[in-house]
């Protein structure tokens, strides 16, 4: 018998907020979590981030005091975001000790890194000194969450730039449906650092107004940080331990572009292989999908080559098709936001809330028959959602969720 | 310098040196360094040593010796004043 991919726990930190209520509440209200930057100094040309606020709650997850003194914020976010997920599963000791966990990172403890380049440049500290360096490698996030929460089955980090997470939740689902696991955490976290901000405006790919996903006057993306966990479990498995089934992984999909190190394909040729591939994995027919969480990071190119997709994909549908970007909300979180947009997508689906895409104000002329769901969250009973991330380099992952029983 | 000025310096490096979330008088005279009570581990001995190295220009060479001036701050002030008596 096939196994089916369960979603049975969520755990999200953004800018919108600390937990998946508070990410809830700002879909459905249209917040928008981009605002000036404050957490270093930036001279370029753009000046806004979405930042996690400083009050983020906490944890309570046991670690060692020696390994908490040293933890980056991308530690801590993905701390909080695992044990959000675990207790929303209800995963005790056991279930967690025989569990996966793959994770998605592009830049980790980065910023702790650069800290002490600056203290070491200021003449703060004579020396590098090995405990600040500590929480550079990409797989130390993945690794802090396995240490504090006794995580001891298969582990492993991707690192495919945007894609990274959604490329976990993947992984994920297919140790589910090859046996290999019967709970998997699937982890992306990443924090703002001066590297990815510096490179990201370098490369004029930055707004410097808050980012406007699908508007004609967009001008780019707006960089965010932050951390999602989905727990994923056989649904047999779920359904005997009486959890409760928030969604379905039900399809998934990558590709590669092989075109660019930072365009994406101009008509979207490997983003379109991903979507595709998804929807047949699932044997769900595009006629059924009644929701695309886009990637729509806001640049000129991708949002072009990603309607250019969906319009090959979905034909004469599409504008009875709502798309939104919550990159619009919580800016773009890198190796997070394919977690975060899995949990936004399983909060549509299972709350009945399109999330919007905030700060839109005209459409591209010929977008203007499509719903881009503007300004706030609106109410509507969804079955089934794909959600796309597409990374540097043309690494593409698409996702198709549904509500339990919708397929 | 006398043993009182040391010992002062001694837990200002410590709390600071390895950004402890610790008053310098919080830290006791005499329970070991490293163990349960100021929580640090095997990097933070790393990183302790060279910081005692650099800041009172003595050498701990091996983790005999280390065994020793670590045992616990008093330790580590008389092994600094024996160390520059010598």
């Amino acid at each position: 018998m096939t196994r089916t991919v369960a979603v049975t726990g969520l755990g999200v930190v953004s800018a919108l907020g600390g937990n998946v209520d508070a990410l809830a509440a700002g879909l459905l209200e249209g917040r928008c979590g981009i605002a000036p930057l404050r957490l270093f100094r930036h001279r370029g040309r753009a000046n806004v981030a979405a930042e996690v606020p400083e009050e983020l709650p906490g944890h309570d997850v046991a670690l060692d005091p020696a390994t908490t003194r040293r933890l980056s914020r991308a530690d801590r976010f993905a701390l909080a975001a695992a044990d959000e997920a675990c207790h929303d599963a209800g995963l005790d000791a056991s279930l967690r000790r025989s569990a996966a966990l793959y994770a998605g990172a592009t830049t980790a403890g980065m910023r702790e890194t650069e800290e002490a380049y600056r203290r070491r440049r200021a003449g703060e500290d004579r020396r590098f000194r090995v405990s600040h360096m500590l929480a550079t490698p990409l797989s130390t996030p993945a690794a802090v969450v396995s240490q504090a929460l006794g995580v001891f089955g298969p582990r492993g980090t991707f690192s495919t730039a945007c894609s990274s997470s959604a490329l976990a939740i993947m992984a994920g689902a297919e140790a589910i449906t090859h046996g290999r696991a019967r709970v998997v955490l699937a982890v992306g976290s990443d924090q703002l650092c001066r590297l990815t901000y510096a490179g990201f405006d370098a490369l004029q790919a930055l707004d410097p107004e808050p980012c406007r996903p699908f508007d004609r006057e967009r001008r780019g993306l707006s960089l965010g940080e932050g951390a999602a966990v989905l727990v994923l479990e056989d649904a047999e498995h779920a359904r005997a331990r009486g959890a409760r089934v928030r969604a379905l992984v039900a399809g998934w999909g990558t590709s590669t572009d092989a075109h660019h190190v930072t365009a994406p394909h101009p008509e979207g040729a490997g983003a379109r292989r991903a979507l595709e591939a998804a929807l047949a994995v699932g044997r769900v027919p595009a006629q059924a999908v009644g929701y695309v969480n886009a990637h729509g990071s806001g640049t000129r190119h991708n949002d072009e080559a990603e309607i250019a997709v969906l319009r090959a994909v979905f034909g004469e549908r599409l504008p009875l098709v709502p798309i939104s970007s919550t990159k619009s909300q919580v800016g773009h979180c890198l190796a997070a936001a394919g977690a975060i947009e899995a949990v936004a997508t399983v909060v549509a689906l299972e709350r009945g809330v399109l999330p919007p895409t905030v700060n839109l104000r005209a459409p591209e002329p010929d977008w203007r028959d499509l719903d881009f769901v503007p300004r706030a969250g609106r109410r509507a009973s969804l079955a089934v959602a794909v959600t796309s991330s597409s990374g540097f380099g043309g690494h593409n992952v698409t996702l198709v969720l549904a509500r339990p029983g919708a397929l | 310098m006398d043993a009182g000025a040391l010992r002062t310096e001694v837990k200002e490096l410590l709390a600071t040196g390895l950004r402890l979330e610790l008053a310098p008088s919080d830290i006791p005279d005499e329970s070991p360094i490293f163990g349960d009570g100021l929580g640090l581990d095997s990097i933070d001995a790393l990183e302790l040593v060279v910081l005692v190295e650099e800041k009172f220009h003595v050498s701990i060479p091996d983790e005999e010796v280390g065994r020793q001036a670590f045992a616990s701050v008093s330790a580590l002030v008389q092994f600094i004043l024996s160390e520059r008596a010598r």
